[in-house]
């Protein structure tokens, strides 16, 4: 393929890639998947009854990776068994997946309320029945994006792999990708606003959830209004960074052209990581400067 | 029936890279900083995600650039390297995207609770971890330690990876050999590798419980017993899969 052709079918990757990245933080914030579900697991044993949506149906990565495996496998038997043309089957795989997800997320909330009866933690029906739907539109647009990076990878840009298995692939990336970026957000801010801004949660307040909200009680759809206006566009431009430099460092310097290519296209991606840590650096140089440290240095104290 | 023996005898070579592979992986994941749970509230270093989970997702952005360098150029350091370079700049992007979150989403700054003093910074560490946490955020060391197990995890799954590929296409007696474009001999090696990649990166989890900073932190030291088991459970694993990607060839394909 024309090498700018090739850059055209990378930016739209890139884009899918970043929506897809950004639709499966929020889905996990609505459900409260994936790390930051510990607190809400274990608030009603501490006595803080809630109103928000848990599921954990698996590890994100595990959860993504089984999504877009139906939704690929759905689209491609569509295609080469029916005939259908790729973006309606696109869409439909995409479809299965969110109703198989969809099934997965009541039987997980069902069966995790339901566990802890004992702590007084009631079944919300209405929850349900209001945040379900909201999961499902996510793991649409998740797996309809991861496959459409597939679909480009492998049909123009002619990647290697079977498509169903380059869909598990980025799913699994993309659920470790959010699992590690956006659900800090709805962790260690949204879920312990009561704490002060501009600390890590002291262990003695686990499980101190948030449970009240701007008006009534707190729910998962307001916890996806806060962290959609940063947690999960952040990880959208992770999962998209992944995919796109990833891809592009092959594009520029093609590997099939012989070896040379392939080591200048490594040692591109070395300069980009290089760059990625400098920059880590330079936050952390900043931050120390401006919030300044918790504690007094007492040897120094003394010694002035 | 398949002659197994005839089978292993001309790849002991790539038997032994497999083992090789899963030995790295293994002790890859001990130098990658992940935090767990507690990470995701700010209560850990590192990144806020299973050891597992990242490992397999560095890995897994490492097979996928492996893969697609294997098609075009099968020269063995340019696959290595792919697949290095591939899983790095998976944990690096991942890893800027946190301490953005960390840094202007909680208000808090790197730091690491294992050590007094940066070893590549210098800068100073405990007077900057917030009241009853263990550290948060990425410091520098927990990137720079992060980057080095992301290549050595890339490497480790790129040689399992390419050692497959090898024994896919190599030319058995009166059959004709598969192409490295073969879908089927595509899917099951990635399949396969991905196999070996979690297994690899489950034996070190062992010794992480939960956390590990990177090289800095004690339990670092822990790994050469992770390594010695993986390399065990590689010697079997590396066997059977030879002679299932084998027999694959053997047989023409699917």
């Amino acid at each position: 393929m024309e090498p700018l052709i090739s850059m055209g079918v990378l930016a739209l990757i890139g884009a899918a890639a970043t929506i897809a990245g950004a639709s499966e933080d929020l889905e996990s914030d609505v459900g409260s998947q994936s790390n930051a579900n510990s607190q809400v697991q274990l608030a009603p044993q501490m006595g803080y009854v809630h109103r928000i949506y848990n599921k954990a149906i698996a590890g994100e990565p595990v959860s993504n990776g089984m999504m877009c495996t139906i939704g690929a496998t759905g689209a491609l038997v569509l295609i080469k068994h029916f005939g259908f043309s790729p973006l309606f089957a696109l869409v439909i795989g995409a479809l299965i997946a969110a109703m198989v997800h969809g099934s997965y997320s009541v039987t997980a909330i069902m069966g995790r309320e339901a566990s802890q009866a004992r702590f007084k933690q009631p079944i919300y029906l209405d929850l349900i029945r209001s945040h379900t739907p909201v999961i499902m539109a996510f793991a649409f647009l998740t797996t309809f994006s991861v496959e459409v990076v597939s679909y480009l990878m492998v049909y123009a840009l002619a990647h290697p792999f079977p498509f169903v298995l380059l869909s598990f692939l980025w799913g699994v990336v993309v659920g470790s990708v959010g699992s590690a970026t956006g659900d800090v957000h709805l962790g260690a801010e949204r879920q312990f606003q009561q704490q002060p801004f501009g600390e890590g949660l002291n262990a003695s307040q686990s499980g101190s959830i948030v449970r009240k909200a701007e008006s009534g009680l707190r729910n998962g759809i307001d916890n996806l209004w806060f962290c959609s206006k940063f947690g999960g566009p952040m990880t959208g431009v992770s999962f998209g960074m992944v995919v796109f430099l990833g891809t592009w460092i092959i594009l520029v310097f093609d590997p099939a052209k012989g070896n040379v290519e392939g080591w200048l296209s490594n040692l591109l991606g070395v300069v980009i990581v290089i760059v990625l840590c400098i920059w880590n650096w330079h936050i952390e140089k900043e931050t120390r400067e401006k919030y300044g440290p918790f504690k007094e240095d007492k040897v120094e104290e003394v010694s002035a | 029936m398949i002659d197994i023996v005839g089978l292993i005898a001309p790849n002991i070579l790539w038997i032994l890279a497999i083992v090789i592979g899963g030995t790295l992986i293994s002790i890859s994941v001990h130098f990658i900083s992940v935090g767990g749970a507690p990470a995701a509230m700010a209560q850990a270093t590192g990144i806020g995600t299973g050891t597992v989970m990242l490992a397999a997702g560095a890995g897994i952005a490492g097979i996928i650039a492996a893969g697609a360098v294997m098609d075009l150029n099968q020269d063995l350091g340019v696959v290595l390297g792919a697949g290095g370079v591939g899983a790095m700049v998976m944990l690096a992007a991942t890893m800027i995207v946190g301490t953005w979150i960390y840094a202007y989403g909680v208000g808090v700054m790197p730091v690491s609770a294992k050590v007094k003093y940066d070893p590549i910074t210098k800068y100073r560490q405990d007077l900057y971890v917030s009241q009853g946490t263990e550290g948060h955020g990425i410091p520098t060391v927990a990137f720079v330690s992060s980057l080095i197990g992301g290549l050595l995890g890339g490497f480790g799954a790129a040689l399992a990876y390419y050692a497959l590929m090898k024994v896919g296409t190599y030319a058995y007696a009166g059959v004709t050999p598969l192409a490295v474009h073969d879908l089927n001999l595509v899917g099951v090696v990635a399949a396969f590798t991905i196999g070996f990649f979690f297994i690899n990166s489950v034996i070190p989890s062992y010794n992480i419980v939960g956390t590990i900073e990177g090289f800095h932190d004690p339990k670092f030291k822990r790994w050469p017993k992770a390594a010695v088991a993986s390399f065990l459970a590689s010697i079997p694993l590396g066997i059977v899969a030879v002679i299932a990607v084998g027999a694959l060839a053997l047989v023409g394909g699917l």
